[in-house]
């Protein structure tokens, strides 16, 4: 990979792996080590990533997701890593909008969460979800429906709120 | 309290916004360009391996038949011109004559 292509590859891709690190970890400066990680990986290793095997970015996000999942494991929580049938309960009474659905994606299990952010916000295939979650997709599917659930069940309080404004930026956990 | 339906769900998760990428990370990723006067001082140029061997066989073979040096033709170590020479100034005939012919 030449200079000038991984600077391509850095401009179109950097927002994506950054929210995705925000969204996975909650915290702005964990992302950027993280999307930093990423991004040298490709520079240092680009025969890595196999155009056959399908695009950049599901690739980058890829890496992206086992970093943070690595994070979690260096943290010692790898019983909530492994824990992905739990049912996360928050209380959100009381809490602002943004508040409630920053805590409730942050008590969604890890493998539950991954797979929601990836679907939800970078709009990736089922398949490319599978191949970055190193997962089949009968389990991807299985995640994102739990996840789907929890979070149906647990932001219902927003509903009478939820009046069309903008839920942003806030601190997950 | 009775879940949300998918279309509410997808309409609350739409609204979550995240933050684009800050600028330090660019700064952190992205090589720096070497200005031209430090490449010209530290700079490489990556050269394919092939090429290398071929470069030294061919400057290896040069060297061995390069044909020996050939000792320069002498010059004359003064030139001389028509104007060194000068006609007799005074001419001092001088006869020899025998004194003695007795053979």
């Amino acid at each position: 990979m030449t200079d000038a292509e991984f600077r391509i590859a850095f401009e179109e891709n950097k927002d994506a792996v950054f929210r995705f690190a925000w969204r996975m970890c909650g915290s702005a400066a964990v992302a950027e080590d993280i999307a930093q990680e990423v991004f040298l990986t490709l520079l240092r290793q680009p025969g890595r990533f196999d155009p056959a095997r399908g695009a950049l970015r599901p690739f980058l996000l890829a890496v992206a997701r086992n970093l943070a999942l690595k994070r979690w494991r260096d943290d010692s929580r790898l019983d909530i890593l492994e824990d992905q049938f739990a049912t996360p309960a928050v209380d959100l009474e009381g809490r602002e909008a943004a508040d409630a659905l920053n805590a409730a994606v942050a008590s969604l299990p890890p493998l539950q969460r991954e797979v929601l952010i990836l679907a939800q916000y970078e709009e990736l295939s089922l398949e490319e979800i599978a191949r970055a979650v190193d997962a089949e997709i009968g389990t991807v599917k299985s995640r994102l429906h739990r996840a789907r659930e929890n979070l149906r069940r647990m932001l219902a309080p927003l509903r009478s709120r939820n009046a069309g404004r903008s839920i942003s930026h806030g601190t997950l956990g | 309290m009775e879940p949300l339906d998918d279309r509410e769900l997808d309409k609350i998760l739409q609204q979550w916004q995240a933050p684009g990428a800050p600028p330090s990370l660019a700064v952190k990723v992205l090589p720096q360009r070497p200005s031209w006067w430090s490449w010209v001082l530290t700079g490489t140029i990556p050269v394919p391996v092939p090429l290398g061997i071929a470069l030294v066989v061919a400057i290896a073979v040069f060297f061995y038949f390069r044909p020996p040096n050939r000792p320069e033709p002498a010059q004359p170590s003064k030139s001389v011109s028509l104007a060194d020479f000068q006609p007799v100034k005074q001419l001092e005939p001088r006869i020899i004559g025998r004194t003695n012919e007795t053979n």
